[in-house]
């Protein structure tokens, strides 16, 4: 079985960044924290993760421009963005496809749901 | 014979020459009787007797017209038919000769002795009269006697069927002028009374009678009644007569004219006019091509007095001139009678009413009107209404409205000013005035709406404050709902890997009471959100078959919850539709899981086909099916089958109702039917293409 997956978890709202986060761990996950748009993208680019876990609502820049900048800036090695939006927010899958984003799940988040994208991801990742 | 001077010959060339001269300038009946008698008169010829007698047609009767010698009789005597010796004359219409009166057994005693001439006057062909010469002498007359009387008789005949002509001439001409002079102020007359009374009147002098009626005929009932009258001894008017009843109810019914010659013992007598002086009846038709109008009647007391062909023929003449004089009255008191009528409902309207003329100023207003603005008749008479009534801001509005009425219907609803300066919110509506294919002017209603719109705008305002408040509350409640969700399903966890089961199912209690709030919250979200009108709607083109693969698997697990089974039946063609797919899958999970929810161990089937220009989703379930009256209910928000069944299935009772509003929105709609305890079928009904889908606004008030 090979090393535990990297996530970064780039969430603004403190109970959801806490539980989303334990529960990742739970599971085996080595989860990095970023708290709003400018940080996840630095990390993203900087930390070696496989997959990153992106707010759309986001402080400073919002989760699309982050996806994009993430996109824009990396070299050779592609990480897999999934984008957690708000319920019923029309449009956001196609925005967030187009931003650069791999796979799009809203929020509130079914745990287990989440768990079978980021598989889906990772599997699907060179 | 006696024989006589030789200059007698000469005299009766003279007087023969003398005659005709005479006659020749003769143009009236009596004056002609009255020459030839003065032109006969010579002493030298010895006829001591000369008279005229003219036949009267209709009694028979020969009335002496002109004669002289005969000194104890007047003109104007008359003989009766079968009496007196020139009665042979106008029989045999050849000249008859009477040498000895005494001995004649038909002499009528004017001299006791002496012999008489009579000579016949023949006016095409019928004997008109006799030319009478009597001598004191017995067997007086001879050959050239016959022969200058025979001439005198030619001529006279001649002139008296000349007079005779043009006094049925004259007759006719003065005919016409009646006619012209009751046609010409008859036609004038609209006052229906009025000229019936006209029309009778003249018919009574015309015909020289002594009193007639008129009936107008009613087509509903097909009665004739009496609305005007002439007879003195009763009270006629409004009196109603059957069709053929009475000489005018036959003459209705025959379209003929009738004269009846002894009314009273006439059998088809109406007991109405039994106590009437009448002695004979004539009555005529009142037809304006052909159709029914009424009947006329004329009346003579006088039994001397008969009704001849002639009076008829002059009835008949009169009859369509009257006709017309009645139907004109009747049609211009029916008009009359709607123009009442439709003054008093513009008066009495509550509505305002203005009438405009072609350049838009007023021509009449109603009492309606006055109240709503404030402005009375005579102030605002003949201003422009729009420059009057509009304000600054809806002048434009208003008269574009005025000059769409000039042409067609115009409807809206705008701000209007009242005379006090105070602002109100009308609704109106304008229609072009057109008489007799000729525009005049507009008729413009308002109504006053200003209440209306104040409480459709409150109630606007509440409603979308209402939505607003539950989506913002839907969105704050659903944060914490998050926490409780995701921390009791990690302490869950917790407690299954301590292998604490009493917490595990508490833990697991709370997580799903958790989630179906959690859904109870979105559903009222998206209600809410539809309701106030912020549900957008995204069109993109939708790849049927790939929705349908994702929507099967989605369900999948929840159908296998009750053991049932899904049988998808969807063609590999059927491509793509443009619609909202997010939605569109919404309201197919939405449904499936109805279906799995309330089947156990049974068939729930998802088929999907295009028809037209339409796509149908068809889920049908092998369950406990629903009534029609809870069919009915069904789309209604918070409605389920009833109260009992949310507890005992779960869901939100929200979901079918979103789904109508939905497809509603898409310009498609849902449909359900079933049988309590056979199944269900519910079918959505999308437009294949969506993208030109404009919702009907919710219907405002």
């Amino acid at each position: 079985m090979s090393a535990a997956k990297r996530v970064l978890l780039v969430e603004d709202n403190e109970m959801n960044r806490d539980m989303l986060s334990r529960r990742l761990q739970r599971r085996g996950f080595d989860v990095g924290i970023a708290v709003d748009g400018r940080a996840g993208v630095e990390m993203a680019l900087t930390g070696g993760y496989d997959v990153v876990l992106m707010d759309m609502n986001l402080p400073e820049i919002d989760g699309w421009e982050a996806a994009r900048q993430v996109r824009a800036g990396e070299q050779g090695r592609r990480v897999a963005i999934i984008a957690l939006t708000a319920h019923a927010m029309q449009g956001d899958r196609e925005k967030a496809l187009a931003a650069g984003c791999d796979e799009y799940d809203t929020k509130p988040v079914d745990f287990e749901r989440l768990l079978g994208k980021i598989a889906t991801v990772l599997g699907s990742a060179p | 014979m006696p024989s006589r001077p030789a200059s007698l010959a000469s005299a009766r060339q003279s007087a023969l020459l003398r005659l005709s001269a005479e006659i020749a300038a003769s143009l009236e009946e009596e004056d002609v009787c009255q020459r030839v008698v003065a032109g006969l008169r010579d002493e030298s010829l010895g006829y001591n007797l000369i008279g005229v007698f003219l036949l009267d047609e209709n009694t028979g009767e020969r009335i002496l017209r002109a004669c002289v010698g005969w000194d104890h009789v007047q003109v104007g005597m008359r003989i009766g038919a079968g009496h007196g010796l020139t009665e042979q004359a106008l029989r045999s219409k050849k000249l008859s000769y009477t040498p000895d009166v005494a001995k004649a057994p038909d002499y009528v005693a004017t001299f006791p002795t002496g012999s008489e001439v009579d000579v016949p006057l023949i006016v095409e062909g019928e004997a008109v009269g006799v030319l009478c010469v009597q001598s004191h002498d017995v067997d007086a007359f001879g050959k050239p006697d016959f022969e200058i009387l025979t001439a005198a008789a030619n001529q006279a005949s001649i002139a008296i069927a000349r007079a005779r002509l043009l006094v049925n001439e004259r007759k006719r001409a003065d005919e016409q002028q009646a006619l012209l002079d009751s046609m010409s102020d008859l036609a004038s007359a609209l006052e229906l009374p009025k000229v019936l009374r006209a029309v009778l009147n003249r018919a009574v002098k015309l015909l020289g009678v002594a009193g007639g009626q008129v009936a107008i005929y009613h087509e509903a009932t097909r009665e004739m009644e009496i609305v005007a009258s002439e007879i003195v001894d009763g009270d006629f008017i409004g009196t109603r007569l059957a069709y053929g009843e009475g000489a005018m109810g036959i003459v209705a019914k025959t379209l003929q004219g009738i004269v009846i010659p002894n009314y009273n013992e006439w059998i088809g007598r109406p007991e109405l006019y039994s106590k009437s002086n009448i002695h004979s009846v004539m009555a005529a038709p009142l037809l304006i091509g052909g159709r029914l109008v009424g009947s006329i009647a004329t009346t003579h007391g006088d039994p001397a007095r008969v009704f001849g062909a002639d009076d008829l023929r002059r009835l008949k003449l009169f009859a369509p001139q009257a006709a017309i004089a009645i139907e004109n009255a009747r049609l211009f008191t029916n008009a009359d009678r709607q123009k009442q009528f439709f003054e008093a409902v513009v008066e009495a309207s509550p509505v305002a009413i203005v009438t405009l003329d072609m350049k838009d100023d007023i021509v009449q207003l109603n009492p309606a009107f006055e109240r709503l603005f404030g402005w009375t008749p005579d102030e605002v008479m003949g201003k422009n209404l729009d420059s009057l009534i509009a304000t600054p801001e809806t002048l434009a509005q208003a008269r574009a409205y005025t000059s769409m009425a000039a042409t067609q219907t115009a409807k809206g609803i705008g701000k209007r000013k009242r005379k006090d300066g105070s602002i109100i919110d009308v609704e109106l509506f304008g229609v072009p005035v057109t008489v007799n294919g000729e525009r005049i002017g507009v008729f413009a209603l308002y109504h006053d709406v200003t209440e209306l719109l104040r409480a459709k705008s409150e109630a606007e305002s509440a409603n979308k404050a209402k939505s607003q408040f539950l989506a913002s509350m839907s969105h704050e409640l659903r944060t914490p709902l998050n926490a409780i969700i995701g921390y009791s399903e990690m302490l869950e966890e917790d407690a299954r890997d301590r292998k604490d089961t009493a917490s595990v199912g508490d833990l697991e209690k709370i997580r799903s009471a958790g989630k179906h709030l959690l859904s109870l919250i979105n559903d009222i979200l998206d209600l809410s959100k539809i309701e106030a009108g912020r549900m957008d709607l995204i069109i993109e083109p939708v790849d049927l078959p790939a929705v349908i693969a994702d929507v099967k698997a989605t369900v999948q697990p929840l159908i296998a919850r009750n053991g049932n089974t899904l049988e998808v039946s969807a063609a590999a063609t059927l491509g793509t539709m443009y619609t909202d797919g997010t939605k569109l899958r919404q309201m197919l999970l939405n449904l499936l899981s109805n279906a799995a929810k309330f089947t156990e161990k049974g068939t729930v089937s998802l088929s999907v086909e295009r028809a037209g220009g339409e796509i149908f989703f068809r889920v049908r379930d092998t369950g406990i099916g629903i009534t029609p009256e809870q069919m009915s209910r069904l789309f209604e928000a918070f409605a389920q089958a009833d109260a009992g069944t949310t507890r005992r299935y779960g869901g939100t009772g929200l979901g079918l109702a979103i789904t109508r509003r939905f497809c509603r929105l898409m310009g498609g709609d849902v449909t359900g039917v079933s049988e309590a305890g056979s199944g269900s079928t519910f079918t959505i009904q999308l437009p294949a293409d969506s993208r030109a889908a404009k919702p009907a606004p919710e219907l405002a008030l």
